[in-house]
């Protein structure tokens, strides 16, 4: 099916959305944002809401889009798929949303996503890399910013292989659907590179029973573990792993929350890799990173720059693009065409393009280090410590 | 016609012959002792009268048939349809409360099932109604009384079903809450386990059991006591999770039966893991595991616990299925009773409304009868006193005046009527004798008798009129008639004479011709006869030696010659005779004719007569004439005329045709005769040009002619005509145009009267 049809399709099956009214004259458009905002993914959500927070209030202090206010409603979800298909179907009735954005995790996303296509709501920059999303002609209502789990995975192994020349490469996911996600992704990396995974070993979600995994590993005798988990049970199995002196390369997935896991780690962090899907947030060289910064200040004075803000920061900031490049009626089909009839749209140096079968705006897969002090560094390749 | 004057009349004139004598045009007035008359008026209030009648009769039947069938309607509309319409009630409301049972039994919610009661409770006192109503307005005694019975029976199971199920659904609710509370606890007991088992096992291998810890030694870490600890928490974990399962197991049974064993092998479960856990280091106990695990215990085996509530529920349910069971048998008895009361009423309600339609019926059926047979009667009655012997009397009346009016006097009226005889003591044959005439003496009888009396002296005086004017009219028209027909006389006999002229000229020539071959043997005869007498003088001059032989036979050849100059002389005679025969003008002689020497001769004379004309016309003859052939008498004159304008017609024709075709072609003509039963037939044939369609029909008209201006009379072929109809003849055409005309002359053998006379007075 093409995208034509697929928009067409849309057209017929979309719900007709009519802006609300706000107190002013201004016309609002209603974003809805459903996301952990509690519970151990909490900094995923907040962090995404933060960020989203400060591209709509940015853009409302300019005078809106075509004369719209931009409003983000967010419900806590908890990373409860269940919960997240009762706040999308809330959102999209009750709030009347123009579209969903920013929601975190995969389950979650995998429940709450079809939910959105068959009202033909838009689904906006899930925080997850899953692969089923990234289906363009069975979800063309979801637009992607980031780089898939895929491609994440992908580079891992490339940078494991062609910079330091390891081949026994391990991997800790945790016992779901994303932790699934992330080991399809890994082994098509390393079965590309004519290896094999020596080790997969998982932890039970919501819990850091973590240590008979890294008694496995250990015994695999792994020169790499890849963990697609939680912070929590993340830190806890490295810092179990450096106790018990065994000192493989970690390299967490973008997913991981970087900043808590760097302060989870603590000086036992210092080496561990993460791959991220958007810029350094500190890297202010690029005109996008340095918007960032300072529409975060303007909501907040006191949050530290995160990649999970940037990440909802440009999600917000697509949000805004498509309503621009839909005119002065934006409808929930013509954002989604004037999306994907934008060609590249160059958001300030991070580079996103759709297309007819390509629902993911950028490809982009940054590689970052925490360093002596806990902190992450910006890195093109890895090297041994 | 208008001499005999209609029976009617003659026989009412007979009948008073003597005053008819006295006073021949007035018509004696009937009315003789004994009969009595009916005057028009009475006979149309009669006819009045009759239809009233029918009409009041139709009328009085339409009532009682309305009367009849409102009867029946009104014991239909207020007895029995009610009846049906609480019967039909009764059946549904009982299948409402029937199902509402299976309702309750079924029901999944509080809410249901309560609202299921109130419409059941409902739907019972309705009923209740419904039957006291049935009862208060008929005599269902029986059926009633069953019913009632039946629907308290039925109540009694529904109240049981009703409490039972609503206490199972209180239940329900409560394993509800049950469910969810075990999720949340068998998941918390889960993740305990997990970690505490993880932290164990890891401590079994690296001796580690906090970060910062040394590391303990072989000894200790694989020491019993610790082993043991590891082996009750897989025990604590295992227990738990099977007691989770047969849960949720006891939560989807079914089968009574089964719950029994589900609950021994949960209290072992239980027990296991309870003593597991009691058998776990100090270190190792957990409040918040200690108190999910009992919580689990509880769930299951509590007082209040999903078993013994699970128990209750199934145990209800069955005993529902079985009031169930008694209350459909019940419903089934209450269905049947039901369906036998709705039978009878319907049964009921359909006699009445059968009576109603038969009523009805009845009714429609005479009052059509009623409608036809006035109908009848009216067109009877109508016809007979009105059409027949009224208006069509009055209207031959007013034909006849108007007949009379415009001068016609000579139709009689018809005055029609009888007078009706009074009855004579007990006569039976008084009815068929009067009704036979079925004109009986009337006021148009008068009007007729007197418009008749009127009519005849009318006509009296008219006629007297007529007779004088007349008289004188045809005195001046016979006048006018004579003088005519003496200039048609005229005309005509000037007619005939050019004709004759004409012929005489047509045959003039022939005539020179027949006549000049005679004199030419006078003439050479005559020339003989001198030489010959010379030849004698010379014989007579020898005196001596005379030759008396010699003079002797030239004396003979003298006698011979002279001979024939009288001969010839004779034969020239006789054609100038018979021209002159001709011409004479006397007229209409009737003798006995040879008509075939009379044909042969015209034909003879005509051809000639052509010939002299132009000599290049040559034409060959053939004759077939039927020798044997009678002579008949006709006027020869006439005839001979016939024959000439015949052939000289087929000459001519021939004639023409040589002029034009001039090449192979030879004119014949073929004459022929023959004598049939009673006539005889001549034919004049020519192989001429024959005659063209158009002409052929008016050839025999005066006046018409084909030739050049100047050679025909066109009076040729119409007086032909005209003589042979005189002979009784008559002359035919067969024709084909190129090839030849054939004319076919018939006369018959014996002549026409007007010959007969003739020739008798020739005789005398």
């Amino acid at each position: 099916m093409t995208m034509r049809m697929i928009l067409l399709f849309l057209v017929v099956a979309a719900t007709p959305w009519v802006p609300a009214r706000a107190e002013s004259d201004q016309q609002t458009i209603v974003f809805g944002q459903s996301a952990a905002l509690t519970g151990p993914a909490r900094a995923l959500g907040i962090g995404m809401r933060l960020g989203l927070h400060a591209a709509f209030s940015e853009v409302n202090r300019e005078g809106g889009v075509h004369d719209y206010r931009l409003r983000l409603e967010s419900l806590d979800d908890r990373y409860e798929p269940e919960a997240a298909i009762a706040n999308t179907l809330t959102l999209i009735e009750q709030h009347k949303v123009f579209a969903l954005i920013g929601a975190v995790g995969t389950p979650t996303s995998k429940s709450a996503q079809p939910v959105a296509t068959e009202a033909g709501v838009p689904y906006i920059a899930p925080f997850t890399g899953a692969e089923f999303l990234r289906d363009a002609e069975k979800r063309p209502n979801v637009v992607n910013v980031r780089a898939s789990y895929y491609q994440e995975t992908e580079e891992m192994v490339v940078r494991l292989h062609d910079d330091l020349g390891i081949n026994r490469i391990s991997i800790f996911y945790q016992n779901d659907s994303f932790g699934q996600a992330g080991l399809n992704g890994l082994r098509r990396a390393v079965n590309r590179h004519g290896l094999s995974l020596i080790e997969e070993v998982y932890y039970t979600r919501n819990t850091e029973a973590v240590k008979i995994a890294l008694l496995d590993l250990r015994r695999a005798n792994a020169e790499a573990v890849v963990i697609v988990g939680a912070y929590k049970p993340a830190a806890t199995m490295i810092r179990w792993a450096r106790r018990l002196k065994f000192n493989p390369y970690f390299i967490n997935i973008s997913f991981i929350g970087s900043a808590a896991l760097a302060k989870a780690l603590g000086p036992d962090g210092t080496g561990v890799y993460v791959t991220q899907v958007v810029p350094f947030p500190r890297d202010t060289t690029l005109p996008i990173v340095a918007q960032y910064q300072e529409a975060l200040r303007a909501v907040d004075a006191h949050s530290k720059p995160s990649f999970v803000s940037l990440e909802g920061y440009l999600a917000g900031r697509i949000a805004i693009e498509g309503l621009r490049l839909a005119g002065q009626a934006p409808t929930r089909e013509s954002f989604l065409q004037a999306l994907v009839q934008a060609g590249d749209i160059d958001l300030g140096g991070f580079h996103l393009r759709y297309g007819v079968d390509d629902n993911q705006g950028s490809d982009r897969v940054y590689l970052t280090r925490i360093d002596r002090r806990g902190r992450f560094q910006s890195v093109d390749k890895m090297s041994a410590p | 016609m208008n001499e005999t004057p209609p029976t009617e009349s003659r026989d009412l004139t007979e009948s008073n012959a003597p005053a008819t004598q006295a006073k021949p045009l007035v018509i004696e007035e009937p009315g003789s002792e004994g009969t009595f008359r009916v005057g028009v008026g009475s006979r149309l209030y009669f006819m009045l009268f009759g239809a009233v009648v029918l009409m009041g009769g139709a009328t009085a039947l339409a009532y009682f048939t309305f009367n009849e069938t409102l009867t029946h309607e009104v014991r239909l509309s207020e007895y029995s349809m009610p009846n049906l319409i609480n019967s039909v009630d009764v059946a549904r409301k009982s299948a409402i409360v029937v199902n509402g049972a299976f309702r309750l039994v079924s029901a999944s919610s509080k809410e249901e099932h309560t609202a299921v009661v109130e419409a059941t409770a409902r739907e019972i006192a309705s009923l209740e109604n419904t039957i006291l109503e049935l009862e208060a307005r008929s005599a269902f005694g029986e059926q009633t009384r069953l019913i009632r019975s039946h629907l308290e029976e039925l109540g009694t199971h529904l109240d049981a079903i009703k409490q039972s199920s609503a206490r199972r659904l209180d239940i329900d609710q409560a394993l509800h809450v049950f469910i969810e509370e075990l999720g949340e606890t068998s998941r918390r007991v889960e993740r305990l386990l997990v970690q505490a088992i993880d932290d164990q096992a890891f401590y079994l291998v690296s001796g580690l059991r906090r970060l910062d810890d040394k590391v303990d030694s072989i000894r200790k870490r694989a020491s019993e006591d610790e082993l043991t600890a590891y082996r009750n928490l897989i025990t604590v974990n295992q227990s738990a999770n099977l007691a989770v399962l047969l849960l949720d197991e006891v939560l989807v049974l079914a089968d009574r039966q089964f719950l029994t064993p589900l609950e021994e092998r949960f209290d072992s479960a239980v027990r296991n893991f309870m003593h597991a856990y009691a058998n776990l280091p100090d270190s190792m106990h957990n409040d918040r595991l200690e108190e999910n695990l009992a919580r689990l215990g509880e769930i299951g085996e509590g007082p209040e616990g999903v078993i013994v509530l699970r128990q209750e529920a199934l145990l209800r349910l069955e005993q529902e299925q079985h009031t169930l069971a008694q209350a459909r048998t019940t419903s089934e008895s209450l269905v049947s009773e039901v369906n036998n009361l709705v039978a009878q009423i319907n049964e009921e309600a359909i006699q009445s409304s059968e009576a109603a339609r038969g009523s009805a019926q009845t009714g429609i059926l005479l009052l059509i009868l009623l409608n036809v047979s006035g109908t009848v009667g009216a067109f009877a009655l109508g016809s007979l006193f009105v059409r027949r012997y009224l208006v069509r009397r009055l209207v031959g009346l007013a034909s006849a005046m108007r007949e009379m009016a415009s001068g016609d006097l000579e139709v009689p009226i018809q005055v029609e009527g009888h007078d009706i005889v009074k009855p004579e003591r007990s006569s039976p044959k008084y009815f068929t004798r009067n009704i036979k005439y079925l004109v009986w003496n009337d006021e148009v009888t008068d009007m007729a008798r007197a418009l008749e009396v009127f009519r005849r002296y009318a006509h009296e005086v008219q006629r007297l009129n007529l007779v004088e004017k007349l008289a004188k009219e045809l005195d001046a028209k016979n006048e006018n008639l004579e003088q005519a027909l003496e200039n048609l006389k005229a005309a005509q006999e000037q007619v005939i004479a050019e004709q004759k002229l004409s012929s005489l000229g047509q045959l003039t020539a022939g005539v020179a011709h027949e006549i000049k071959n005679p004199l030419n043997f006078v003439s050479n005869f005559a020339n003989v006869s001198i030489e010959l007498a010379d030849e004698i003088e010379e014989l007579m001059k020898q005196e001596e030696n005379l030759d008396i032989a010699e003079i002797k036979s030239i004396l003979d050849e003298l006698r011979t010659s002279l001979g024939k100059i009288k001969e010839h002389g004779k034969r020239a005679d006789n054609i100038v005779r018979s021209m002159l025969e001709h011409s004479r003008s006397k007229e209409g002689e009737w003798r006995k004719t040879n008509l075939n020497a009379l044909l042969k001769q015209y034909v003879d004379l005509s051809y000639h007569a052509l010939r002299a004309e132009d000599n290049s016309f040559n034409a060959e003859m053939k004759e077939n004439l039927d020798r044997d052939m009678e002579e008949i008498v006709v006027v020869p004159q006439d005839i001979c005329r016939v024959f000439l304008n015949l052939v000289t017609n087929a000459f001519q024709a021939m004639n023409e045709k040589l002029k034009k075709v001039d090449g192979d072609y030879a004119p014949v003509l073929s004459i022929s005769s023959r004598q049939l039963e009673d006539r005889v037939e001549f034919c004049i044939r020519d192989n001429g040009p024959g005659i063209s369609e158009e002409v052929r029909d008016k050839i025999f008209e005066p006046f018409v002619t084909t030739k050049e201006p100047g050679k025909g009379t066109g009076l040729g072929l119409s007086l032909t005509t005209d003589i042979l109809l005189r002979h009784g003849g008559s002359v035919q055409v067969d024709t084909a145009v190129g090839h030849y005309t054939e004319m076919r002359v018939l006369l018959p053998l014996e002549p026409p009267d007007e010959a007969r006379s003739d020739t008798e007075n020739e005789t005398e």
